[in-house]
């Protein structure tokens, strides 16, 4: 409405005065221009001040104004102002037309239920179904330009009309599509590229500094995108779920922590209940409260990893009544449940219950190894659970290559002074490099007491160890720790959904179950839990301030945990817990597992994209380490690649040069299906060609669903390249707008056209206008 | 009146005191006869009398209290034979030794005792004479099944060993007690043991006579097992440790009975503390 008016009133639309420039054909009139306002000035005044009296200020004041206006009006049209345009020659320039072919296309989230692609097939019909109606966008391009078509979705192909679109495409590129027309048409008279698309893409995705390339690009090569933007940018009501953030590989017994984005659009109030299946057997459930404010929140899912293998876990949420889109009420992901054991070792400076207890408590744990090693008085060691006769037969490991073969290590109440330097240098690069767990326990001759304060270790740990702490006591000294005290344990927010910590999955119920238990005792003082690390149980003692008994920290590659109490034990033997409670047992498993289950093999492979297409490039990497855990880059690795079918493939993974110890290789796959890649790596410090590392990752080929996740139209991708570019986002009916600013091209061939502006609508209306006004003042003044 | 008789008459008022008393008696006795379990309970609130609680404060902290069970046992005290002399002169070698964490004084505590659990390791002894009411046997069966470890020493005999074996039966109902061979870890979990040494009392120690008590003429160590295979009882049948640490430190007493003694005891707690 408003831009035909301001087109019938100047005779032109905006976007013509947007890109023309406005020129006076007689730019040597303006002095005498000039000369005449000012006489014209003088000779108002002159005029009204003998009418003052009658008029007043005001009056005079607009009586003036309006003339003197009206004069210069039509002294202004006497220098002849014209529009100067460049217009493209007709049948002269080429519109390279791109055509969303991707799946997101069918969503019918248009008015009735009209898919997306409705609006595209009715802009560039077929030549039978052409002539009905109201013109069409393709022909009104193709009566003025020379147009061609392209279809694209992960890939862009030329095609003759919309109907050769199938709508099946697994991804958009947007970016990519645009490039490469942008591209093809490199050698001719360019005049702009029409996109017409829903916006989502699903390649591009939150890459920005490749949008912003991609953009510039586009503008110094002078190609302006004129996106035609279908869809809507948000649904009445839908319910999606991101991506399942879960570890590729879990340890077979563990409860596996599952990070389930999910968003709601429109669903304000209503509950949703997430449930996750393996192999059609439901393993967990959670129900959430939904906002309908289409923000990303995420539930968190604890679900028992219990078979081994490979497991394809899905996820799915009920479908609501009206939902525009129901595909993305599901996900799924490929897991691997190991069932390799973690070896862990527990070292204790003396002799403590808690070992006893804690080698209960992983007894019935298969996928738990804990080699125990005691000092039992000084140089005398006890050693339990080895694995041979040779295992911690030098008491604790002195080299890289005998303590980098656990997954985790124990530190119970031992002094610093134990260590040798390289010993706790060792150990810290432990968790740092080789990414093993270390867990600390209190004790009397643990944390500051035990005089780590200032060694490697104290950075390991997830708490600052303050400077006061007692200094280890001397023989003469009361045999009391003097800050021996009792604790109630209870957990934090953060303890209530932690893996190791939520014995219950209601957080009500859980803080009840930790209240029931007997108090621990602690007996040294620390400071406070560094930034970074988290505090999952708490200990209320004589204090106010509650104090940290269980913080976890990552550490460079590894995990860092200190549980402060001395006796965890008491869990297991105080007369108030039920023969039958498991809470012990369960709480130092999951501990154990959690802090050992991310220690890293010394060969890691992963396959992406995860997800592929069938014939789509599924980069297979490697990280390659010796038994010290250093980077080797001279390691022969070769994967074998089983398809569904069973056919294996080699291939040869070749060190990438950009980081020690990564390979990558290459594979295609030819049809869809779970692909499973093994992985070997032998060479110089790999060992023997039997012990030689092997690891195993997966990949699915032809299932990729991308395109009904996150599918709203995204019309701000689209004005944004059309900003970028110079050009403008139209709606699907704006096909006349569409082609009057395909018209005004800068690019190309083009006419230059002057249109003359003194004629306009506009400018008779305004003339008028002001004589009105001044005619209306006189009369009601009684003014001649 | 002469003095024959005042004698007279004394006599004849005692008797008829005694036979009414014990006519008396036993009319009461046919009607309220104590049963066994009455007879344990008296036992029993007899002890914790007795006992009066701890004899020292226990302080807390520690990581390690050797401790005495206190039992209910027929007739006399049987648990705190050589206490405290014993545990206190274990101890001085145990924390000498060792680098063990542990409490330097005696504790005993009752098996009913809500504080039981905090010790995971008791010591007990005469367990030939010993009668646990029903309450201490379900918290002797509790505590064990917790994971908590009893060792028993000083009992001789076939006698002795049948009560013992009758009250374990009322406590792990159907567990069998048996031999332990020398190979097992607890003979290597601090020192080496290679033989099991009858361990005499310390008067026949000093003198040098027999070894043995009554007819238990052969030391035996054996066990009580849970369904894992890990002990839970350790059971030292004619054999009497404790006084072998009771008198250490008498020169009259042989010095190899008190070092077997200690490596036993020793060894006994390196390894309840480690499986």
């Amino acid at each position: 409405m408003f831009l035909s008016a301001f087109e019938w009133l100047l005779g032109s639309p905006p976007v013509a005065f947007e890109r023309g420039q406005i020129e006076l054909l007689v730019p040597w009139g303006l002095f005498w221009i000039a000369a005449a306002v000012v006489g014209a000035l003088v000779f108002f005044l002159l005029g009204y001040r003998r009418l003052g009296r009658r008029l007043g200020k005001r009056g005079r004041l607009l009586l003036g104004a309006a003339r003197f206006a009206a004069i210069a009006l039509v002294l202004l049209c006497l220098l002849r102002p014209q529009l100067v345009l460049s217009l493209v020659v007709p049948q002269e320039n080429v519109v390279g037309v791109l055509l969303d072919d991707s799946r997101s296309m069918q969503i019918a989230d248009g008015e009735e239920g009209r898919p997306r692609n409705e609006a595209l097939l009715a802009a560039f019909p077929d030549a039978a179904a052409a002539g009905r109606g109201e013109a069409a966008l393709g022909d009104l391009l193709r009566e003025k330009f020379v147009t061609r078509l392209f279809r694209f979705s992960e890939e862009t192909r030329r095609v003759t009309g919309a109907s050769e679109l199938g709508f099946t495409g697994a991804r958009t590129d947007l970016l990519g599509s645009l490039t490469r027309v942008a591209d093809e048409l490199a050698s001719l008279p360019v005049a702009g590229i029409v996109l017409m698309s829903d916006g989502a893409d699903t390649v591009a995705g939150g890459r920005e500094e490749d949008l912003d390339q991609t953009l510039l690009d586009l503008r110094t090569r002078g190609i302006r995108v004129y996106p035609v933007a279908v869809g809507r940018p948000e649904f009445d009501a839908d319910l999606e779920l991101g991506a399942p953030d879960v570890p590729a590989r879990v340890l077979r017994g563990s409860l596996l922590e599952i990070r389930l984005p999910l968003r709601a659009t429109g669903l304000a109030g209503r509950t949703a209940r997430v449930e996750a299946l393996d192999e059609g057997r439901i393993i967990a459930t959670e129900t959430v409260r939904l906002s309908g404010d289409s923000v990303e929140t995420a539930v968190t899912l604890l679900a028992p990893a219990e078979e081994a293998g490979v497991r394809r876990l899905r996820f799915r949420v009920a479908p609501f009544p009206g939902e525009v889109l129901t595909r993305n009420n599901e996900q799924s992901v490929l897991m691997e449940v190991d069932d390799q054991p973690l070896r862990l070792l527990y070292f204790e400076g003396q002799p403590r219950w808690e070992l006893k207890f804690l080698r209960r408590a992983v007894a019935g744990d298969p996928e738990l190894h804990v080699a125990c090693l005691i000092r039992t008085a000084e140089g005398k060691f006890y050693r339990v659970d080895v694995a041979d006769a040779g295992e911690l037969a030098g008491g604790f490991p002195d080299t890289r290559e005998e303590l980098f073969g656990y997954d985790g290590v124990i530190l119970g109440s031992v002094e610093a002074s134990f260590f040798s330097q390289d010993q706790l240098n060792m150990l810290r690069d432990f968790v740092s490099q080789r990414g093993g767990g270390l867990l600390t326990l209190g004790g009397t001759s643990a944390f500051g007491e035990g005089g780590y304060r200032d060694t490697p270790l104290a950075e390991v740990l997830p708490l600052a160890l303050p400077e006061e702490a007692a200094a280890p006591a001397d023989a003469g000294d009361p045999p009391v720790p003097t800050a021996f005290r009792e604790l109630s344990v209870l957990p934090t927010r953060a303890g209530s959904l932690h893996p190791v910590a939520r014995l219950d999955p209601d957080p009500l119920a859980n803080t009840d179950l930790y209240r029931n238990l007997p108090p621990l005792s602690a007996v040294n003082r620390l400071g406070r839990p560094k930034p970074g690390a988290t505090v999952l149980l708490e200990g209320l003692g004589a204090s106010e301030e509650p104090e940290a008994v269980l913080v976890v920290q990552r550490f460079g590659r590894g995990r860092s945990a200190s549980l402060t109490v001395q006796d965890l034990w008491v869990w297991q033997m105080d007369a108030s817990i039920p023969l039958e409670d498991e809470t012990h047992e369960v709480l130092s498993r999951r501990l154990l597992r959690w802090l050992a289950s991310e220690a890293p093999r010394r060969l890691e492979v992963s396959a992406a994209p995860a997800k592929s297409l069938v014939g789509e490039r599924v980069t297979l990497r490697a990280r390659v380490e010796d038994e010290r855990f250093l980077a080797v880059n001279d390691a022969f690795v070769e994967a074998e690649v089983t398809g569904p079918d069973g056919v294996i493939s080699g291939v040869p993974l070749r060190w990438t040069g950009q980081g020690d110890g990564e390979y990558s290789g290459v594979y295609v796959p030819t049809g869809p299906g779970t692909h499973q890649v093994e992985i070997r790596a032998g060479g110089a410090g790999l060992g023997e060609e039997s012990e030689a590392p092997r690891a195993v990752t997966l990949f699915e080929a032809g299932v990729v669903d991308d395109e009904f996740f996150d599918a709203e139209a995204d019309p701000e991708l689209l004005a944004r390249i059309a900003e970028a570019t110079g050009g403008r986002l139209f709606e699907p009916d704006e096909a006349e707008e569409l082609l009057t600013d395909l018209s005004l091209a800068e690019s190309g061939t083009t006419v230059v056209e002057r249109r003359e502006l003194w004629n306009v609508p506009a400018v008779f209306l305004l003339l008028f206008g002001l004589l009105a006004a001044d005619w209306g003042v006189r009369h009601a003044r009684g003014l001649p | 009146m002469s003095r024959r008789g005042i004698l007279a008459a004394a006599f004849v008022l005692v008797t008829a005191v005694l036979f009414g008393g014990t006519l008396l008696v036993r009319d009461s006795a046919s009607a309220l006869q104590p049963s066994r379990r009455q007879i344990r309970e008296m036992l029993a609130e007899a002890m914790r009398e007795d006992l009066g609680g701890p004899r020292f404060g226990r302080p807390p902290g520690h990581d390690f209290y050797f401790t005495r069970a206190a039992y209910t046992s027929y007739g006399w005290r049987g648990w705190s034979v050589d206490y405290p002399k014993a545990d206190r002169q274990f101890l001085i070698g145990l924390r000498r030794i060792t680098n063990l964490d542990s409490y330097e004084n005696e504790n005993s505590v009752l098996l009913t005792d809500p504080d039981l659990g905090k010790y995971p390791f008791l010591y007990t002894v005469e367990v030939g004479h010993m009668a646990m009411t029903d309450d201490e046997v379900l918290a002797l069966r509790r505590y064990l099944h917790q994971g908590g470890f009893l060792v028993v020493d000083d009992f001789w005999g076939t006698a002795e060993w049948v009560n013992f074996a009758h009250e374990m039966g009322r406590v792990l109902p159907g567990r069998p007690i048996e031999d332990i061979s020398l190979d097992h870890p607890v003979f290597r979990a601090f020192f080496e043991v290679n033989e099991i040494v009858q361990v005499p009392n310390v008067g026949q120690g000093i003198r040098g006579g027999p070894t043995w008590e009554r007819d238990g003429y052969h030391p035996v160590v054996r066990g009580i097992f849970d369904d894992e295979g890990r002990l839970m009882v350790l059971v030292n049948w004619n054999t009497d440790l404790g006084d072998a640490w009771e008198w250490a430190e008498n020169p009259y007493y042989p010095l190899h009975f008190s070092n077997y003694a200690y490596a036993m005891g020793i060894n006994f707690i390196i390894y309840a503390m480690a499986h």
